[in-house]
C-alpha cells in the first residue's frame, strides 16, 4: 500500500482512488481522477498544461530541484527492516517536510518580490511613454517652461567645428 | 588443386564454318542500313564499326580457343607427356601458336583498315575498304584450316581421356600384354574393361575406383608393354610408360606364370629389369597371376630364381622386404586378389606418409606444436586432499548419525495437515534482532510513503539538510532585503495618472474594435458627411482642454474666418423657376437670365475636342502639385486597374501551346484525383 503520484498532474493518489492504465509494454500510468485520465487520452503533454505540477515546475513557478526531493524518492532496492531505522525515519519525515514547506514558501516569496519589481518598472515605463494619452505634449512643455529644471548651455556649431580643425 | 577435366573445351569449327560464324555475327550485330546522303563521318563510323566488330569477334573466338586448350608447360608432367605421346607436342604447340599469330595479325590488320576508313571520302570507298579488311581476315583464317581441324580432333580425343588425378592415391597395373591386367582391374573395381584373349586389347589408359580404408583409390589399367628399346615403342605402350614414369602410384607388375600369354617367364623378367628404372622410389609388387593354371610351387628352379630376382629388384627399388614384394593370385578363380589389393594399398599409404615426413612441410607443423609435460612439484610429499568446510562436514556427520531435520511439512502434519495449517512466513525472517520479526511497519505517514525515506545514513543526511537550511534562510533574508531596497514605488499622483492612461487606452481600444467590427460589412461613410455634427468648437475645447491645451486662440481664429449666416433666398431669383418652360420654348434667348451653355450643333459637337486632361490644373484640394503630377497619378491608377497577363500571351492572336504533353501531366501511375492536376 502506498501513495502514488498521478502521471498527469503529480498529485497524490491515496489507496482506493484513481485509475490505472497499463500499456501493452507493461508501463503503468496512474491517474488521480477522470480529468487527468481524459487529458492523457487526449494525448496532452502535462508539461504544456498549465494546471499540472509538471508545468509549474518547468516554468519556475514552483520549487523544482531541492535536496528534500532527493531524500524522498522511490527505492528500487528495499532496505532490510530495522526498527531503529524506521523510528528515525518517521521522525525525519516530519522534519524534511517542514523544511520543504519553508523552502517552497521562500521560493514563492522571492518570486513575488521579483514580480513586484518588474511591475513597478513596467508602470514607470508606461507613465513615461504613454502620458500623451492624457496630457498633450504642448501642455507638458508649457508646464516645463513654468518650472525650468536645468539650464542648457548652447554651444555654437562654428565654434565646435573650429575646435575640430585645430586638432 | 586443378582437376584435369578436358571435357569443357569448346568445339573448334573448321575454317569455313568459322568464317561463316564470324561474318554472320557481324551482320546480325551491327547496323545494316547506310545511305549515301549521310554525313561522311556517320558513314565512316558505320564501316569502322563493322571492321572493328569483326576483329573483336575473331579475337574473342581465338582467345577462347587458346585459353581452353591446356598449355603443356602448365599442366602436370604426366599429362604433359601424355599429350606429347598422343598428339605430338610439337604439332600441338605449333597449331596453337599459329592461331595466336593469326589473332595478332587480324588485330593489326583491323587497326590498319580502320585507320584507312577514317580517311575514306565516300560511301563507296569506305565500303570497299571494309570489304578488303573482312576479306583479308577471312583469307588469313582460311589458311589456318589444318590447325583448326587438328585441334578439333585433339579436343575430341582429350574429352574422352580418363580423368586421372596425378596427385591422388592410385594403383598402377602393368606388364606384358595379355597377362591379366584388365581382368584384375575388373575384379578390383566396377570398371567394365574389355578383356579379350589377344594382345593389345587395352589400347589406352583406363581408370577405375575403389574404396579402401574409407579412402578413394584410383586403379589405372595400362596397355601392355613389350620388351624393346624406348625409341621403338609405339604410342600405346608409351602411354603405359608415361603413367609409370610420372604417377606416384603403387605399381603392380603382373607376371603370367602359366605363360598362356605367349611370353615366357624369362621374357617377362627381362621386361621387368629393363623398365626397372621407372620403379625407383615407388612401392612395387610383383604379382604372379594365373596361379590357378600353374601354381607357384610347380615352377622349376630356374623360374623360381627369376621370380626371386624380380622380387628382390622390386624390394630394392622400393626399399622393402623381398618377401613382401612377391605375391600370387588368380583373377579367374579370384584367389589372392584381396590380399594383393590390401598389400598394395598399405604399402602406398606407408610410402606417402614417409614422403611427407621426409619432406619440408612436416617441420612447419612440428614448429607449431608443443606438448607440455608438467613436472611434479618440489614439495610433492605433502598430500593435497579435497577441502570440505567444517559446517558441511558437521551436517554430513549428523545426517550419517541418522538425525533428521525438522521440516515445514512435519509442522504441517502436526498442526492438522494441509488446508488447516497456515505456514508462518515471518518465522524465518533474517533480521538484526529476532524480536522485530512480528513488528508492523507503518507505510503511510502524513501523506508520505515511509518507504521512500528509508535510508541507512539518514542521520547524516538530515544533519546536512538542516545545516544547508540555515544557510539558505540567511541568504534568502539578505536577498529579500536587497530586492525591497531596489524598488521605488509610485506616488499617489503617478498612480492616478497611470489609472487615467489605462482608462484612456481601454476606451481607444474599444472604439477601434467597434469600428473594425463594423467596417467589414458596412459602407464607409465619408468623413465630411459622417462626423460633421461632431466637429464643434465646444467639443474641441472639451477634448483638447482635457489634454491641457488652451484652445482660446484657435477658437478666436475660427470665429474670425467663419462666414456669417447666409442671407435667405430672395423671391426675385426663385421666381424665374416658375416660367422656365416658357424660356425653353423661346430658345433660351428670351428673359433676363443669361444662357448657361451654348447649344452645339451636332457637327460642331463631334468636331470639338475636350480639353486635354494634362493641361487642366489639378483641383486645389486634391493634394497634387501640378498637372504632371496629376497625370502620373492617373497613369498609376490605370496601371493598377489593368488586368494582369496571366497566360503570358503576346497578344490576342497568340494561341500557341508551348508543350503539347507536359511530362508531369501524362507520366506516372494515376491514383486518386484528376488527370490535369498532378
Amino acid at each position: 500500500m502506498r501513495i502514488d503520484k498521478c502521471w498527469f498532474c503529480s498529485s497524490a493518489i491515496y489507496p482506493g482512488h484513481g485509475i490505472t492504465f497499463v500499456r501493452n509494454d507493461a508501463t503503468a500510468f496512474k491517474f488521480c481522477r477522470s480529468k487527468c485520465h481524459k487529458n492523457f487520452k487526449m494525448k496532452r503533454n502535462p508539461r504544456k498544461v498549465r494546471w499540472t505540477k509538471a508545468y509549474r515546475k518547468l516554468a519556475g513557478k514552483e520549487l523544482a530541484e531541492d535536496a528534500t526531493f532527493e531524500m524522498e524518492r522511490r527505492r528500487n532496492r528495499p532496505e532490510k527492516y530495522d526498527r531503529e531505522l524506521v523510528k528515525k525515519t518517521v521522525q525525519a519525515v516530519e522534519k524534511i517536510s517542514g523544511i520543504r514547506k519553508k523552502r517552497q514558501d521562500r521560493h514563492h516569496e522571492r518570486r513575488m518580490a521579483r514580480a513586484k519589481a518588474g511591475q513597478v518598472a513596467q508602470d514607470k515605463a508606461a507613465l513615461e511613454q504613454q502620458i500623451h494619452l492624457i496630457r498633450a505634449p504642448a501642455s507638458l512643455r508649457a508646464k516645463a517652461k513654468d518650472a525650468p529644471a536645468k539650464e542648457k548651455v548652447k554651444v555654437a556649431a562654428e565654434q565646435r567645428a573650429g575646435d575640430a580643425m585645430q586638432e | 588443386m586443378p582437376t584435369y577435366n578436358f571435357k569443357s573445351i569448346q568445339v573448334v569449327p573448321p575454317a569455313k564454318d568459322f568464317i561463316d560464324i564470324v561474318l554472320s555475327k557481324t551482320q546480325r550485330q551491327t547496323p545494316t542500313v547506310v545511305h549515301n546522303g549521310w554525313q561522311i563521318t556517320r558513314i565512316r563510323s558505320f564501316y569502322m564499326r563493322k571492321v572493328k566488330h569483326t576483329q573483336t569477334t575473331w579475337h574473342d573466338k581465338l582467345t577462347q580457343i587458346l585459353d581452353d586448350f591446356p598449355k603443356v608447360e602448365d599442366i602436370h608432367p604426366f599429362y604433359g607427356d601424355l599429350l606429347n605421346v598422343l598428339y605430338d607436342r610439337d604439332h600441338y604447340k605449333l597449331a596453337l601458336g599459329q592461331l595466336n599469330t593469326a589473332r595478332n595479325l587480324i588485330d593489326k590488320l583491323a587497326q590498319d583498315y580502320i585507320r584507312l576508313v577514317k580517311y575514306g571520302d565516300s560511301l563507296y570507298r569506305c565500303k570497299e575498304l571494309k570489304r578488303a579488311a573482312l576479306g583479308r581476315m577471312c583469307t588469313l583464317m582460311k589458311k589456318q584450316d589444318a590447325s583448326l581441324k587438328y585441334l578439333e580432333q585433339v579436343r575430341q580425343h582429350m574429352s574422352r581421356l580418363p580423368s586421372i588425378d596425378p596427385a591422388g592415391r592410385s594403383l598402377l597395373l602393368c606388364g606384358y600384354p595379355n597377362v591379366g591386367k584388365s581382368s584384375l582391374m575388373n575384379r578390383l573395381t566396377r570398371a567394365d574393361v574389355e578383356v579379350q584373349p589377344y594382345a593389345f586389347t587395352t589400347k589406352a589408359l583406363y581408370v577405375g575406383h575403389l574404396d579402401y580404408k574409407y579412402l578413394r583409390w584410383q586403379v589405372l589399367d595400362t596397355p601392355g608393354i613389350l620388351d624393346r628399346p624406348l625409341e621403338e615403342r609405339n604410342t600405346i605402350e608409351m602411354q603405359s610408360v608415361t603413367a609409370l614414369a610420372h604417377l606416384r602410384a603403387s605399381v603392380l607388375y603382373l607376371v603370367d606364370v602359366s605363360e598362356q600369354c605367349g611370353y615366357t617367364l624369362a621374357q617377362q623378367a627381362a621386361l621387368f629389369h629393363s623398365i626397372k628404372p621407372l620403379f625407383t622410389g615407388k612401392p612395387v609388387i610383383v604379382v604372379a597371376n594365373k596361379v590357378d593354371a600353374r601354381p607357384l610351387d610347380n615352377l622349376g628352379p630356374e623360374e623360381q630364381a627369376l621370380m626371386q630376382g624380380m622380387a628382390s629388384e622390386a624390394a630394392r627399388a622400393s626399399g622393402a622386404d623381398p618377401a613382401d614384394c612377391l605375391m600370387s593370385m588368380s583373377a579367374l578363380s579370384e584367389t589372392g586378389i584381396a590380399e594383393v589389393k590390401t598389400a598394395a594399398c598399405e604399402r602406398l599409404l606407408a610410402h606417402r606418409v614417409e614422403a611427407k615426413v621426409a619432406g619440408k612441410r612436416i617441420t612447419d607443423v612440428l614448429n607449431r606444436m608443443h606438448v607440455a609435460l608438467p613436472k611434479p612439484r618440489a614439495g610433492a610429499a605433502k598430500p593435497r586432499p579435497p577441502v570440505i568446510p567444517p559446517g558441511v562436514a558437521e551436517a554430513r556427520a549428523r545426517r550419517d548419525a541418522g538425525e533428521k531435520r525438522r521440516t515445514e511439512r512435519d509442522a504441517q502434519e502436526e498442526a492438522g495437515g494441509a488446508g488447516v495449517y497456515s505456514a508462518d512466513m515471518r518465522k524465518q525472517y533474517d533480521l538484526k534482532d529476532p524480536a522485530w520479526r512480528y513488528d508492523i511497519m507503518p507505510e503511510i505517514f502524513e501523506g508520505h510513503n515511509i518507504a521512500d525515506f528509508v535510508d541507512p545514513d539518514i542521520d547524516a543526511k538530515l544533519a546536512e539538510l538542516e545545516r544547508e537550511e540555515e544557510e539558505l534562510a540567511a541568504a534568502h533574508d539578505a536577498e529579500m532585503a536587497a530586492l525591497a531596497e531596489g524598488v521605488e514605488e509610485l506616488g499617489s499622483d503617478e498612480e492616478a495618472d497611470l489609472a487615467a492612461i489605462r482608462k484612456k487606452k481601454k476606451e481607444l481600444v474599444t472604439a477601434h474594435r467597434i469600428r473594425k467590427a463594423a467596417a467589414g460589412n458596412r459602407p464607409v461613410m465619408p468623413a465630411k458627411h459622417g462626423s460633421r455634427g461632431d466637429k464643434t468648437v465646444g467639443r474641441m475645447r472639451e477634448s483638447l482642454g482635457a489634454l491641457g491645451i488652451d484652445t482660446s486662440a484657435a477658437e478666436a481664429r475660427l470665429r474670425s474666418e467663419s462666414r456669417g449666416r447666409k442671407r435667405a433666398r430672395s423671391a426675385a431669383r426663385g421666381g424665374e423657376g416658375g416660367d422656365s418652360e416658357m424660356a425653353d420654348a423661346d430658345g433660351g434667348a428670351a428673359g433676363g437670365a443669361p444662357a448657361k451653355k451654348r447649344v452645339h450643333s451636332s457637327k460642331s459637337r463631334s468636331m470639338s475636342r475636350g480639353r486635354a486632361l494634362s493641361t487642366a490644373p489639378p483641383t486645389p484640394s486634391s493634394g497634387l502639385k501640378d498637372a504632371a503630377q496629376r497625370n502620373k497619378a492617373v497613369k498609376m491608377a490605370d496601371r493598377g486597374q489593368r488586368l494582369r497577363n496571366k497566360a503570358a500571351r503576346a497578344g490576342e492572336g497568340d494561341r500557341v501551346i508551348q508543350t503539347k504533353m507536359p511530362k508531369h501531366l501524362f507520366s506516372g501511375k494515376r491514383g486518386m484525383g484528376k488527370t490535369d492536376r498532378r
